[in-house]
């Protein structure tokens, strides 16, 4: 049965769904455009970006646009979700000056929460973190935010200070000095982009296996039998339990790629002398 | 017999997670001590773990990225 589903290039079933899941080749080929607007072609995922941005913002609108001393649910929720970034990313990582980035860490922590939430919503199930270009352009964003910050604050010593570290000795400056500065301005915004996405596809691609194996099995029992068949039903429920899980690490993604953002941000402001 | 089938980088995967995994276990394990013996210390704790465990978990992150490239 997984033959079925993996071998998704080569098999000529009667069912396309089964050789090829749909979401799975999302993932690495190009989809037809829905449609075009100014010569750009617009996907799936982009329309999914654009609604994940607008959800983002609707969230924070609707719940602070009454805002009162009896607070509703509504507001509650999104004043408790400010509040966390802000007491525990924003000035709890950088210090006092992080409440002028907190704006920039909330955006970015809504935005990946509601993306990532695409994940395990129904109907949709793609999570549009999954595509290697949205936590890229992220993680610049935070490469030039890092990057600015520092120099802003610290001047050339910042540079300085990466490629020729104080308290090292002098024989052995360069090397630790030239893996600072490719661990710092390559490898950072790589892996950070990296982390995301990877988790992401992950569960993804886990997901859609499941659940395309107990529902090819429980749609074949005509033809495998009613013991094999029920078999799908075990892979069924293991995908249910791989939701739980996969609503975990949509958070804990979200967070972690907040909070590693904010303490790249941290240590190219508040460096040690 | 069947015939074996795949690719020699699902082996590769399957050793870049080895090192990942033991170290998350060691950052796992180490908070969870270190956070019953100083309960109040618990958030700068966490916080920690979870960075911890970030950069730990990049080298397997980056061996999964290799698998889908081989």
């Amino acid at each position: 049965m997984e033959q079925l589903i993996l071998a998704s290039g080569e098999c000529d079933l009667t069912s396309n769904a089964v050789c090829a899941p749909e979401n799975v080749n999302e993932l690495f080929e190009f989809r037809t455009p829905i449609f075009e607007i100014f010569g750009f072609p617009v996907t799936r995922t982009v329309v999914l970006v654009f609604l994940a941005a607008f959800l983002a913002i609707l969230f924070v609108y609707l719940g602070l646009r009454k805002s009162s001393t009896r607070p509703g649910k509504l507001q509650l929720s999104v004043e408790s979700l400010m509040t966390f970034v802000r007491d525990e990313i924003a000035v709890g990582i950088i210090g006092p000056h992080g409440i002028r980035y907190f704006p920039y860490l909330l955006s970015l922590f809504l935005f990946l929460l509601i993306g990532n939430m695409f994940e395990i919503t129904p109907f949709i199930n793609f999570p549009i973190t999954a595509r290697m270009a949205i936590p890229l352009f992220l993680s610049l964003l935070t490469w030039v935010i890092f990057v600015f910050a520092g120099f802003k604050r610290n001047g050339m010593s910042y540079f300085l200070g990466i490629v020729w570290p104080p308290g090292v000795p002098v024989a052995l400056k360069p090397l630790v000095g030239l893996i600072e500065f490719f661990s710092i301005f390559f490898i950072r915004p790589f892996s950070l982009a990296v982390r995301l996405f990877a988790n992401l596809v992950a569960g993804h691609v886990m997901l859609t296996l499941l659940l395309t194996t107990a529902f090819v099995s429980v749609t074949s029992i005509g033809s495998i039998g009613l013991v094999k068949g029920l078999f799908g039903l075990a892979w069924w429920a293991l995908a249910l339990a791989i939701f739980m899980f996969e609503m975990i690490v949509i958070l804990l993604q979200a967070y972690i790629f907040t909070l590693l953002s904010a303490v790249y941000i941290d240590t190219s402001i508040n460096v040690e002398h | 017999m069947e015939e074996l089938k795949g690719a020699i980088s699902l082996i590769g995967y399957g050793l870049a997670a080895i090192g990942p995994g033991v170290g998350i276990g060691i950052i796992a394990g180490n908070a969870v001590q270190a956070m019953a013996r100083q309960p109040e210390a618990a958030g700068m704790v966490r916080t920690t773990m979870f960075l911890g465990i970030a950069f730990t978990e990049a080298l397997a992150l980056i061996g999964f990225v290799l698998f889908f490239l081989a």
